[in-house]
């Protein structure tokens, strides 16, 4: 087990410092950032000043070190349209993209874990149907078009809810159901299949041998089992989710981290884009990380490997 | 089952949610949206508007230009004087305070000045203040500029853009904290700003008047949403109170609701498209031929773009200058729309079936669309390029780009030498390096006699015209939207300003 | 006619046509997607303007549901432009890019899979590896930053997403080539001395073909999504390309006046990736009933 996990930090570092490089080697392919920053009524000498005062002239593995050093110390640069530090201006954003995940990760287990196992019991059947049409048509909504009509239906017509912001948890319904229902598909999928697949198995037979209701045979011992590969692929989804909040954020103007990189890329401000390119993946990484070893833990033939 | 739950609780939470609180009259608090946001509340170092506004409710500057009577009034000075062309001498008000409690005299104008027209400080936009050499402080309540050259207008730049800061309380915390608790002595103060989103202001109980004059409503929330339609589905729910530079179709449809106040405002701000006459972008640009120039100049049916598209206060220009402003001479060459006599021109030129070339653009997409259309018939095939406006800046400063429709406000200078000095002077930005034009304006800019000045521009703006240097285009006017409790009357500089609102 | 049908032997192949015939979703989605890129394939006869026509005077008519003329069936954009013949001609740039991406992203993913399962040990190390780097990178951001510093085209933005969709082809052709590799008959045909790219391209990659095929429904699906929303967020195709994505970005600013103007290409989009999807779920019905899930 502990060679296990040793092994798989080791990977995840490898992946970490390759993203790292491949978030720099992006952002910094964007021609000069000297002149971006410099505005619009710049002399080229203000841009050469700038350019010295950013560290723009030394070579590029240099500033790549000294990013990534800086980095691991919590020092993510200094924001060029904010002048402000990166970190102070991410983390109040992080916060509402992981709470906008957490919401949606939850939103999508709700509604896909019932769903899956209801599908399970009648395969083929009608509502086996119906849940796989769901399925489909989650994958096929595009996000951004599901929220525009969310905002249309509930914050014009109806008023129930804001169009934008932050300010208070009403603002997160819209964008969590647009977010939850992105990510409940694959859940669902896998749970039906797992309880398909553990529902043939011979202790469920037994336990309904031995006279068990339906209900508590299916709840209590199927799904228990069958949940295993759930959690761990709800932990990468939260994973990709946060990498999705972009699109989601940006309808519905919520002021996350997603938003955040969004107009940072709209206004070429390069130090705000490398932090959250690299702390979304930093996010992936850790999710899968997590989902690898509660796999080995819940499955102990996973350990050997 | 599950079903039933879910469904039983998607319904109690819809009813728990139906009528959500917002801002308005009843708590005094004005919502006003805008689509871009404050980069840095240390305005010297932001060339965004947003940037100035904001300058406006809680900074004061020396003098205030006064909307209604388009005067220069004395806001943080009394009364001023040109001693000579080059120095400019202000009595200061007595008496003001901070918002800290610090007291404003000599030292604070004399440091503020000082540290921003330094070289070393990196500000965002050097013209609005690199004009002066510095300022020196003759007693506690009197200052003198003094200038690097002849600068007619310095007193325009002093009013919009260069406030006035505490200087212990600046010195003390810097750029970086300034900008996280900004402290001015104008009529709003800050009572919270997260970059990005938004800030709140709150009404300066201790303002000392001046010619702003005290704000009516006593706190303004301002949240940057950047989506049109985000910011009109917050106005139909009644959260935002103000919206300003809503697109026509929008504010049209709006108007006919009846339940807002829609004005369209006249702005200083005018579009063009420039095109590379010298051929720094590529060696054979076809716009180094005089006719082909003239050519697009004819191709663009401006008159049809600006009565399908924009809204009725808008009108076409012809010269590369907003009307208003001093010095623009409207009395050049015209090119009405005539795609035949383009084509012919085109053909003159040795384009007889055209040619390709990338045009790019950074707001208002369907006019640009539009314009390739047009472009597209008399066989010119633009392919169109969005570009964020300093990504875009950035690359023409650069010589990158063939051709560009931009759009310029001139920082609301009312003067020809905030845009087609700014354009035509030799600088980066000039895509037509004409020697005659460059010296014609330098003569305009340096000079105080208006009478000189209009003659030299003149003569600079009629050469553009001739050469084809430009598409002058259009003028900007901006739709404001505001709910019907808030009372607010526009002004043509772009410069809402919260103290003037109030409520119906 | 059935008796000769009958008589003939039932081979894999005739077995996968029966079930494909019988199949309601296989044929349902078949059919919409045989319409669609057919519509696709002669736009020009179809469409009844040009797409890229602009008429000023004409500007946001009503679709003809809406009480509007039959002279625009579903209307015109804000620059008076045929929405119809935008959306026909639409069709072509989905397909397109969905069709190019997934191909590119196939040969990478397939490549990099095939080799890590039929190699193991360090090949597949570093496949794996490869892999957790590619699903680290946030799509969505890596493509809006790709195009933010490219500029928007066609071409860019298929190429970013057929190099970014490649991580599911790798993952499952990785353990199907895997399952196959340990299958008596490609062992022979080792023992049996066959040259590599004979064992690769005769023995491994026809044995999981149907795997490849379903998963490149799904990206095809995936990467019209992910043009549309790219497209959206205005960092994608060129306007005036009337991409579907495209279209719902500028009708969006009028979603509160003529959100028939959204309404028409969000459909397109989800009808389209639908029946991709649904197409791809049949797929892997008919090659593999048993392991539907």
């Amino acid at each position: 087990m502990l060679k296990y996990i040793l092994s798989r930090v080791v990977m995840a570092i490898l992946v970490a410092l390759t993203v790292s490089c491949i978030s720099f080697a992006l952002v910094y392919a964007s021609g000069d950032p000297a002149i971006a920053i410099a505005g619009e009524n710049a002399t080229p000498a203000d841009i050469a000043h700038i350019r010295h005062q950013f560290g723009f002239d030394r070579p590029v593995p240099v500033q790549y070190g000294d990013w990534l050093w800086k980095a691991l110390h919590g020092n993510l640069g200094v924001s060029h349209y904010f002048n402000q530090s990166v970190a102070s201006l991410i983390w109040p954003r992080l916060e509402v993209t992981m709470t906008l995940g957490l919401c949606a990760i939850v939103f999508a287990l709700v509604l896909a874990i019932p769903m899956g196992v209801i599908a399970a019991m009648r395969p083929n059947s009608i509502v086996d149907r119906l849940a796989l049409l769901i399925a489909v048509m989650g994958q096929a909504i595009p996000s951004f078009w599901l929220g525009l009509l969310l905002i249309v239906a509930f914050s014009i017509n109806l008023g129930w809810l804001p169009a934008s912001g932050t300010d208070s948890w009403q603002n997160f319904v819209l964008p969590t159901i647009v977010l939850g229902y992105y990510a409940a598909p694959a859940i669902m999928r896998l749970t039906r299949a797992g309880m398909l697949e553990v529902l043939q198995a011979d202790y469920i037979r037994t336990a309904r041998a031995k006279g068990l209701s339906r209900r508590k045979v299916m709840f209590k011992h199927a799904l228990r089992n069958a949940i295993i590969p759930v959690v761990s692929l709800a932990a990468v989804q939260m994973g990709f989710m946060l990498g999705g909040s972009v699109v989601v954020e940006s309808v519905f103007a919520l002021h996350g981290a997603g938003f955040l990189a969004w107009q940072s890329i709209s206004r070429n401000d390069l130090p705000v884009m490398q932090a959250l390119i690299l702390i979304f993946a930093m996010f992936y990484i850790f999710f899968t990380f997590l989902a690898d070893i509660l796999n080995a833990w819940l499955d102990p033939r996973l350990r050997g490997r | 089952m599950t079903y039933a739950k879910l469904l039983c609780s998607a319904v109690a939470l819809g009813l728990a949610l139906s009528g959500t609180a917002h801002a308005n009259k009843a708590d005094d608090t004005a919502e006003v949206l805008f689509a871009k946001d404050l980069d840095n509340p240390d305005i010297y170092f932001s060339s965004a508007r947003e940037a100035v506004i904001f300058g406006f409710q809680v900074f004061d500057g020396l003098v205030y230009l006064n909307p209604k009577t388009n005067k220069y009034e004395g806001d943080l000075a009394t009364s001023w004087k040109w001693v000579d062309p080059t120095t400019l001498r202000f009595e200061l008000r007595k008496g003001v305070k901070f918002q800290n409690g610090d007291a404003f005299s000599a030292d604070d104008v004399v440091f503020t000045f000082n540290h921003m027209a330094d070289e070393k400080t990196p500000i965002a936009d050097p013209v609005v203040i690199r004009w002066l050499d510095k300022a020196v402080k003759i007693d506690a309540y009197t200052v003198e500029l003094k200038l690097k050259h002849p600068f007619p207008s310095a007193l325009a730049y002093l009013a919009n853009y260069d406030a006035i800061y505490p200087a212990k309380y600046y010195q003390k915390v810097g750029s970086a904290g300034f900008a996280k608790a900004p402290i001015g002595t104008g009529p709003y103060k800050v009572k919270s700003i997260t970059p990005g989103t938004g800030y709140t202001l709150e009404r300066n109980e201790d303002y000392f008047g001046g010619p702003k004059g005290k704000a009516a409503i006593k706190t303004v929330k301002v949240d940057t949403i950047p989506d049109t339609n985000t910011q009109l589905a917050e106005l139909m729910n009644g959260k935002a109170d103000f919206l300003w530079q809503v697109p026509q179709d929008q504010a049209q449809k709006l108007k006919s609701l009846n339940r807002f106040d829609v004005v369209n405002a006249p702005t200083l701000r005018v579009g063009y498209i420039t095109m590379d006459a010298t051929g720094r972008s590529m060696a054979d640009s076809p716009f180094k031929k005089l006719k082909v120039r003239q050519a697009v100049n004819y191709a663009i049916n401006r008159e049809g773009i600006v009565k399908a598209l924009m809204s009725p206060s808008n009108h076409v220009i012809d010269s590369a200058c907003n009307p208003t402003q001093f010095g623009c001479e409207t009395d050049v060459t015209k090119y009405p729309y005539d795609p035949k006599k383009a084509k012919e021109l085109l053909a003159e030129a040795g384009y007889k079936d055209g040619f390709s070339i990338d045009l790019y653009e950074y707001r208002d997409q369907p006019l640009a669309e539009a314009m390739v259309g047009m472009l597209a018939k008399v066989g010119i095939k633009a392919n169109l390029r969005k570009m964020q406006y300093s990504a875009l800046a950035s690359k023409q400063m650069k010589g990158q780009v063939p051709m560009a429709f931009m759009t310029w406000g001139s920082g609301s200078i009312e003067d020809v030498s905030a845009i087609t000095s700014h354009f035509f002077e030799g600088g980066p930005t000039d895509d037509a390096k004409d020697p005659q034009v460059e010296a014609d304006l330098k003569k305009g800019d340096s000079s105080v006699d208006p009478a000189e000045r209009k003659a030299a521009y003149s003569a600079a703006l009629k050469r553009i015209a001739a050469q084809a240097y430009w598409v002058p285009l259009w003028t900007y006017s901006s739709n404001y939207v505001m709910s019907k409790e808030l009372k607010f009357a526009p002004t043509p500089d772009e410069i809402p300003r919260f103290f003037d609102m109030s409520w119906n | 006619m059935t008796t000769a049908v009958i008589s003939k032997p039932l081979t894999p192949r005739r077995v996968m046509m029966r079930r494909a015939l019988r199949h309601k979703g296989f044929l349902m989605a078949g059919t919409v997607l045989a319409l669609i890129v057919l519509a696709a394939i002669f736009a020009p006869l179809l469409a009844p303007d040009d797409p890229y026509e602009q008429d000023l005077l004409a500007r946001l008519q009503v679709p003809v549901y809406l009480g509007g003329s039959w002279d625009h069936p579903l209307g015109t954009d804000s620059l008076g432009r045929d929405v119809l013949s935008r959306l026909i001609y639409g069709a072509r740039i989905s397909i397109l890019i969905g069709l190019i991406a997934a191909c590119v992203s196939a040969v990478i993913g397939t490549t990099l899979g095939v080799l890590a399962g039929y190699f193991g040990g360090r090949v597949d190390k570093v496949v794996q590896f490869l892999i957790n780097v590619r699903l680290a990178m946030p799509v969505v951001l890596v493509g809006l930053a790709v195009v933010s510093l490219r500029g928007g085209s066609l071409w860019v933005v298929t190429s970013v997403l057929g190099l970014l969709l490649w991580d599911r082809f790798a993952v499952v052709l990785r353990s199907a080539t895997m399952q196959v590799r340990s299958m008596e008959y490609v062992a022979a045909a080792e023992v049996l001395g066959a040259p590599l790219h004979r064992v690769l391209f005769k023995d491994i990659l026809p044995n999981v073909m149907n795997h490849l095929i379903v998963i490149a429904t799904l990206e095809m699906a995936h990467a019209i999504i992910l043009e549309a929303a790219l497209s959206f967020l205005g960092l994608g195709v060129r306007p005036p390309t009337p991409s579907w994505g495209l279209m719902i970005s500028e009708g969006k600013e009028m979603l509160l006046f003529d959100s028939w103007l959204i309404a028409t290409p969000g459909l397109a989009i989800f009808v389209l990736v639908l029946c991709i999807n649904m197409f791809g779920d049949a797929i892997r019905d008919i090659t593999a009933p048993e392991g539907r899930n």
